[in-house]
């Protein structure tokens, strides 16, 4: 897996000590750069354009991480943030979002879940305003709403293309399950049934061609990736 | 229920012992006033006939006629007997045309007479007595009871005017007590119902007096507070284990992943995938206990805002299905206007979603799962319906308690507490969840409490 910026690092502010450890192996281990930080370091990272993306956890030593958070978004500081918390409670999400979280994850997590949202973020920034997504010789046309294979126009459901549309802009990424709830369906909570593999299933059955690889391929234990090179 | 009908029947019995009781005792006292005079009237009566036939053995004839002319004519009540019968048992003067049937020895004795002076031959009781004279004529006094049977005609009446009243009285004090009685148990009856349902905040309705009934209802309320508090202290300790033990789980799900991603032995590579596998389960289960808790705790209203029942289910019914579909179960959807109720649209999303994910999780194939969104007598209904394997009715009771899952239930993954997540959710929006036999299969229901 490719990095983006390697000159900046990621700034993780978690107060469990081997939490963030875990964190911090997987996400070098995938080539990032990350540094542990307190809310003052971390916040100071972000001004002077030294952080990539920040991990916040919601409460560090008793102190919320939210205030600073807003304080950095009013001063305009743009650096996406992933605020991971124990307080899973109705609000919380809402809240950490309108304080200026990019994402919000809930303890206990994955890290596979963190890593693929990091990741995800991270992407984010490359993103620019494309009219057309292209994977191979797969192509989708966000304007008139169309996807071609090889040129041969694919009909898809909203909902299909609003998933092969999240798994175009992050190519290459581990996309978990919750993700897609979270992004494609704006469902914030955790389903007990397979619902969503069936979702790639179809999907897969009307994008792929018969004889070569998946585009969308499954990722043990963490979820789902579209990848053109496959 | 049944509980209720015998202190309805108790009472109602309680109100007919008192109509009873009083009813008894009302006519004893008046029986026993009448037996009483009368039997002081009759004693005497007998004792002074008794001695005026005794005093009078010894006057002349003419002595004699003297005084039962006096005494006739002074006798303005018409009540006195007095004849002199000859030895030939004729009469020889005075009022009684026949000598009465009695010994001649002086003593008073009972029988019926003709009325006197009255012309018609109707026969009274009254009491007579009879002596033989040194003379050999027979002396006759008498004395009609008439005055004695108007007398029990007068209380017979009187306890006849005086019980009907007092009988009614009595069963409307009766009845009155009886109700209230019955209506505070129904109330107390209505209120453990409802706590035994899962208000745990309510308590038993207590008067501003204090009878045995609201000193009991005190002590069933101060248990409740104790029964409550415990029950909070459980729950928190649960759900402080489960806080607890997030950040060692992901941790060790952490490093159990990075261990498969290092090493090379197959072997361990197996036992880490199992070990792993478990983890997620467990994580699976801490985050929905917290996901409950958090619920349960949650406070309503916070972000409530007018959400539309139509357009959720019609969503969700969207996203499940293809999973139906790849199951070849038939999902159908019954939805017509907008249904708008106050809530949170996540949270509403979840619940419906948890009871769809069971329907076509307890569904085998080819069978069919309906979800419906309905307003019934001005009640918000969501319904979801399915045709599989239903509730044993031994377990319906248990299906919303946390972690129960049903015995063919354990075959199918997941953490158990979805329903009462479900639940949850549903009554933080004044929602009852319900279960319903679809016979086969199940019907849950979310039905508004209010219009």
């Amino acid at each position: 897996m490719t990095t983006s910026n390697r000159a900046q690092s990621i700034v993780l502010v978690e107060d469990e000590s081997e939490l963030a450890n875990e964190i911090r192996i997987e996400l070098e281990r995938l080539g990032h750069l990350v540094r542990t930080a307190s809310i003052a370091q971390a916040a100071d990272a972000a001004r002077v354009g030294d952080a990539a993306l920040l991990i916040m956890d919601r409460i560090v030593f008793g102190e919320d991480s939210l205030a600073t958070l807003e304080v950095l978004r009013r001063e305009g500081v743009k650096v996406p943030v992933l605020v991971i918390s124990a307080l899973s409670s109705i609000d919380e999400r809402v809240r950490g979002l309108r304080a200026g979280g990019d994402d919000y994850l809930a303890k206990p997590f994955a890290i596979v879940e963190l890593v693929a949202r990091v990741e995800a973020l991270l992407r984010r920034l490359e993103d620019v305003r494309t009219t057309k997504l292209r994977a191979g010789d797969l192509e989708m046309d966000l304007i008139e709403q169309k996807v071609y294979r090889g040129g041969t126009r694919i009909d898809l459901l909203p909902r299909e293309f609003k998933l092969l549309e999240y798994f175009l802009r992050h190519q290459g990424r581990v996309i978990t399950r919750a993700m897609l709830l979270q992004d494609v369906w704006q469902y914030h909570f955790s389903i007990e049934t397979n619902v969503v593999d069936v979702h790639i299933s179809n999907l897969r059955k009307k994008i792929d061609v018969r004889g070569v690889p998946s585009l969308i391929v499954n990722i043990r234990g963490a979820g789902f990736m579209l990848n053109a090179n496959a | 229920m049944r509980m209720l009908e015998f202190f309805r029947s108790a009472a109602v019995r309680l109100a007919l012992a008192f109509v009873l009781v009083t009813t008894v005792a009302t006519t004893a006292v008046f029986g026993l006033v009448y037996l009483e005079i009368r039997e002081a009237n009759e004693k005497r009566n007998r004792l002074i006939l008794e001695d005026e036939a005794a005093k009078s053995a010894d006057h002349s004839l003419d002595e004699l006629r003297n005084a039962f002319e006096v005494r006739l004519t002074h006798d303005l009540r018409r009540i006195d007997y007095a004849a002199l019968f000859g030895p030939d048992r004729n009469v020889m003067f005075g009022n009684i045309k026949t000598l009465p049937a009695i010994s001649l020895d002086g003593k008073a004795h009972f029988m019926a007479a003709s009325p006197v002076g009255g012309g018609d031959n109707r026969l009274e009781p009254a009491i007579f007595v009879a002596r033989l004279r040194p003379d050999g004529n027979i002396m006759v006094l008498g004395r009609s009871l008439l005055e004695s049977l108007a007398f029990r005609r007068i209380v017979q009446n009187a306890l006849a005017a005086g019980l009907a009243p007092m009988l009614l009285l009595a069963l409307a004090i009766g009845a009155f007590f009886a109700r209230r009685a019955s209506r505070r148990l129904t109330a107390i009856h209505d209120t453990i119902a409802r706590i035994m349902k899962g208000d745990t905040h309510l308590r038993l309705p207590l008067r501003s007096g204090s009878d045995a009934i609201d000193k009991i209802s005190q002590d069933v309320n101060l248990m409740l507070d104790e029964i409550v508090r415990l029950l909070v202290q459980i729950k928190g300790v649960g759900d402080n284990i489960a806080h607890d033990l997030r950040s060692p789980l992901a941790v060790v799900h952490a490093q159990l992943e990075r261990g498969l991603e290092t090493s090379n032995d197959e072997q361990l590579r197996a036992i880490v995938k199992q070990a792993l596998a478990h983890i997620d389960r467990a994580m699976v289960t801490v985050a929905a206990l917290l996901r409950l808790a958090d619920v349960e705790y949650g406070s309503k209203s916070s972000k409530f805002t007018t959400i539309d029942l139509s357009a959720i289910c019609t969503d969700l019914f969207e996203f499940f299905e293809p999973l139906a579909t790849s199951k070849s179960i038939k999902m159908t959807l019954e939805v017509q206007s907008p249904v708008q109720i106050p809530g949170d649209g996540d949270l509403m999303r979840e619940a419906v979603s948890n009871l769809i994910g069971n329907a076509i999780k307890f569904t085998p194939e080819n069978g069919a799962v309906n979800v419906s969104v309905t307003q019934e007598d001005g009640r918000p209904v969501v319904r979801v319906r399915d045709n599989g394997i239903g509730v044993e009715p031994a377990e319906r009771d248990k299906i919303f308690q946390r972690f129960y899952r049903t015995e063919s239930g354990h075959r199918v993954p997941g953490s158990g507490l979805g329903l009462s997540i479900a639940a949850a959710i549903a009554n933080l929006h004044d929602f009852d969840l319900r279960f319903k036999d679809n016979d086969p299969g199940a019907v849950f229901e979310m039905v508004g409490r209010r219009k």
